[in-house]
């Protein structure tokens, strides 16, 4: 368990343990090329922004100190780490098919310092020219230069389980799950789970000696039972997978800036940090798709290159009253294809007669649905069809006879592809409650239903439609099976819908099919808003950006979380944000056959020494939360 | 009374976040012999409580599904059902408004102590429950005392501030029934029924486990008429 979060707190422990340097040297070249996520920030920037005095009076910076600058440095900041700040620090983790990795690469200013706070790492003999390399547990510590990389590298469980399976049959041993001589010790019972859990959690002090029930060795104590196999095959594959890795980055010169030309020039980017994803990697390693990669190895591949290319690149910019995540998304001829033809479609102004200017968060969606379908038929069908596989084929065939059958006109007529969703808070909605009456002369009692109140947030969503006939169909045709379902003229109504307690509101109008809670809209406003619609400077906005648009009224949207649906730590993070105003804007470019972009621009207002201090409140605020 | 644990036990499941009505009524006859009702009403929350068991867990608990809190309230009945001088327990659940009703008739109120003791402490994880200990009904065949214990005090330290606020806003109604007039009573909060044979106090969730002796009241009949 112990280890478990180690793993989850290892990236988080990184970022903010330095999440405030970096930039200039070398740091950067010790990234591996299996990192499939990559941070990285620029120090210099941030800096000047927020001190390490404050840093460190932080929460998160409390729990990170005790972390790593344990009993021996006690009383020492991140100032007296060593850490090169003018080099960049870049975190990184990266899943592949038979291993993980994760860590970060920093600079280094003052080894003596460095190896007071990593006063855990040891020193062992480097096979690599010119490194320095240290272990502690599970993390690696390997210094090259005035760069150095801390990394963990953890094999997958099913490539650990099927070595351990294949070595431990191989040995002529029955299957520990459901022989009847290792049913006890090979099944975890809960409370066994739970037993190595308290364990793993105690104090060195605290564990018991050798009496602790741990599973049992074999009758020949000299021959491993399944555990111990499993653990040493871990091992064994964990130092294959650094040793690899090592190989291609120190021997080899390996990395992920030679190895992905885009993040090399994104990292060239002065921004105060550098996003990049590797989509594609990140699709060809994704767990659930392992039927698909067994059974059909051909069309797995094939579907990979329609994926080859596909990255997002960011870029997180702070500034005194703002923060800014501008990020890109590229791809592949295939994929783009697609994407271009999905985001050739006109922008259906009536969406915007339904959104509020009061409403706290809304976005809209605008793609064409007939021209993805067409453009995805034409691309993903030829690469379908080249499977040899019967299963495979009979599926060609349905999509085919699909493709001739169903009426594409009326389908895409009935969702065309624009679409928007609007928060317009919590309000109070009408519902019934039991009262017990009194009778004065006997005190006995009776029941009477009575109206009442609700808070409940209200949402909306609603989408454009060519063929509201169709909706209406099945309106009518539920009305028909349940009283619960009533056409009200301008709208419908579905009693006891939301939480067996409010009503939902349908509205089949002006082109639009809209899902609403909110009594108002549906009985007074279902033509739109009129004069109380978005005003016209945001309608312009919405219209301007590519595919989504989106905005979040921080204020409001915090004021009107309702506290009762949170739990105490979620409600310490809400409390946190609260007087912290500011508008959340999200804009998209036009598509084109290559990329598409996004701009999430945080603007705040409040008390705030700069806009990095405000992360931090943000980050601490995550903290919380986490802990 | 010690229904209230129940209560609470109940109550934890949703984080106290209802906004609840409780009704507790004791008719009493002469022979000492009488009814236990008591009704939960969370019909005004029914929103909340929908939208908390469409949640798996809630601030680290597990939420019960219904059938889970069927089979629970069965329990409770069945426990209750077996225990000395108790009879005709029936408990109607409301899953819809949810209201919940248990009655159930006793032989004498220690009988009906002892038994909601016991059955609290087999359904409760904790055991030899202190605040179990302390007998709140007590009849003489004249005089009728009742308060209320002091493990709500204890449990309500626990309590979040918005919690708080909605159980304030909840109603706590008391009611004791008898088979001859009402002569007096002490607590001043209580009034008696316009026939004289029944006195009821009503006051908030919250008051009441902030003052155990809001509820504490001696109630003397009259002689009985030969």
């Amino acid at each position: 368990m112990i280890l478990r979060l180690q793993m989850k707190l290892f990236p988080v422990i990184a970022f903010v343990l330095f999440g405030g340097f970096v930039l200039a040297q070398k740091s950067e070249e010790l990234i591996p090329k299996d990192a499939v996520t990559v941070f990285s920030i620029n120090n210099i920037t941030l800096l000047q922004k927020v001190s390490l005095d404050d840093l460190v009076k932080y929460e998160f910076m409390e729990e990170v100190q005790q972390e790593l600058f344990d009993g021996s440095t006690s009383g020492k900041t991140i100032k007296e780490s060593g850490i090169d700040f003018d080099q960049k620090l870049n975190v990184f983790y990266g899943r592949g098919e038979t291993h993980e990795v994760q860590g970060f690469t920093f600079g280094i200013k003052d080894k003596k310092l460095l190896f007071e706070v990593f006063d855990d790492f040891e020193q062992v003999k480097s096979p690599y020219p010119g490194t320095e390399f240290y272990t502690s547990y599970f993390n690696n510590l390997i210094i090259s230069g005035n760069s150095a990389l801390l990394i963990r590298v953890e094999p997958n469980m099913n490539t650990v389980d099927e070595m351990t399976d294949s070595i431990w049959y191989a040995r002529g041993n029955e299957n520990p799950w459901y022989s009847e001589d290792s049913m006890d010790e090979g099944i975890e019972s809960d409370e066994e789970v739970l037993e190595e859990e308290i364990y793993e959690e105690m104090d060195d002090e605290s564990k018991p000696g050798s009496g602790y029930d741990f599973p049992s060795a074999s009758e020949n104590p000299n021959e491993k039972n399944y555990y111990e196999l499993r653990d040493s095959v871990q091992i064994v594959l964990q130092n294959q997978f650094l040793t690899g890795l090592c190989e291609e980055l120190l021997i080899k010169k390996m990395n992920l800036v030679k190895f992905d030309a885009r993040f090399a020039e994104q990292l060239t980017h002065t921004s105060e940090g550098v996003f990049y994803l590797d989509n594609s990697r990140n699709v060809q390693e994704a767990r659930g798709l392992w039927y698909f990669q067994t059974m059909f190895p051909t069309l797995y591949k094939d579907m990979q290159e329609v994926y080859t290319g596909n990255v997002l690149l960011g870029d997180l910019l702070l500034n005194e009253t703002s923060v800014e995540f501008k990020m890109e998304a590229r791809y592949g001829e295939a994929l783009g294809s697609i994407y271009q033809k999905m985001n050739d479609s006109k922008f259906d102004k009536n969406i915007l007669k339904y959104i509020n200017e009061n409403n706290t968060a809304y976005f809209t969606y605008n793609v064409n649905m007939r021209e993805a379908y067409e453009q995805a038929y034409k691309v993903i069908m030829p690469i379908l069809t080249d499977e040899r596989n019967p299963q495979m084929s009979a599926n060609v065939l349905t999509i085919e006879l699909l493709n001739e059958f169903v009426n594409k006109d009326a389908l895409f007529g009935t969702y065309k592809g624009s679409m928007f969703g609007s928060f317009n808070g919590v309000k109070k909605i009408k519902t019934t409650k039991i009262e017990f009456i009194y009778d004065e002369n006997t005190f006995e009692y009776y029941e009477k239903e009575v109206d009442a109140e609700e808070d409940m947030p209200i949402f909306t969503l609603g989408f454009s439609t060519e063929r509201s006939d169709i909706p209406e169909k099945v309106l009518k045709h539920l009305a028909r099976l349940t009283s619960r379902f009533q056409n009200m003229g301008d709208y419908w109504v579905y009693e006891d819908a939301i939480l067996e307690a409010a009503p939902l509101y349908m509205i089949s109008k002006n082109g639009m099919f809209i899902f609403t809670n909110d009594e108002d809209l549906a009985k007074n406003h279902s033509n739109g808003y009129g004069g109380d619609a978005l005003s016209a400077k945001e309608a312009k906005k919405a219209k301007k950006s590519g595919f989504m648009y989106g905005q979040i009224d921080w204020a409001k949207a915090i004021e009107g979380f309702p506290r009762d649906f949170f739990t105490d730590q979620e409600n310490e993070l809400i409390d946190a944000m609260r007087g912290k105003t500011g508008k959340m804007e999200l804009t998209t470019s036009k598509t084109s056959k290559d990329k598409t972009s996004f701009d999430l621009v945080y603007n705040f207002g409040g008390n705030y020494d700069n806009s990095g201090k405000y992360l931090l409140d943000l980050l601490n605020s995550i903290y919380v939360i986490s802990k | 009374m010690k229904l209230f644990y129940t209560l609470v036990l109940f109550l934890s499941f949703f984080g106290l976040t209802s906004c609840i009505e409780i009704i507790d009524d004791i008719s009493l006859k002469n022979d000492g012999s009488g009814t236990l009702k008591y009704t939960i009403n969370l019909s005004s929350s029914k929103v909340k409580i929908n939208s908390i068991l469409a949640l798996d867990s809630l601030d680290g608990k597990k939420v019960p599904s219904i059938p889970e809190m069927e089979e629970r309230i069965a329990s409770f009945k069945k426990k209750l059902s077996a225990k000395t001088g108790i009879s005709n327990v029936t408990i109607e659940s409301n899953f819809t408004d949810y209201i919940f009703k248990l009655q159930c008739d006793f032989t004498n109120v220690l009988a009906l102590q002892n038994a909601l003791k016991d059955v609290i402490e087999e359904e409760s994880k904790e055991k030899n429950i202190p605040e179990l200990d302390h007998n709140w009904l007590s009849w003489d065949g004249s005089k009728m005392t009742r308060s209320i214990p002091e493990i709500t005090v204890k449990k309500t330290k626990d309590l979040k501030t918005e919690d708080i606020e909605l159980m304030k806003q909840g109603n706590y109604t008391s009611i004791t029934r008898f088979e001859r007039p009402v002569e007096k009573f002490d607590n001043t909060a209580a009034v008696l029924s316009k026939n004289k044979m029944a006195v009821m106090i009503k006051t908030n969730p919250y008051a009441l486990t902030q003052n155990s002796n809001i509820l504490e009241n001696i109630i003397y009949l009259s002689p009985i008429k030969n």
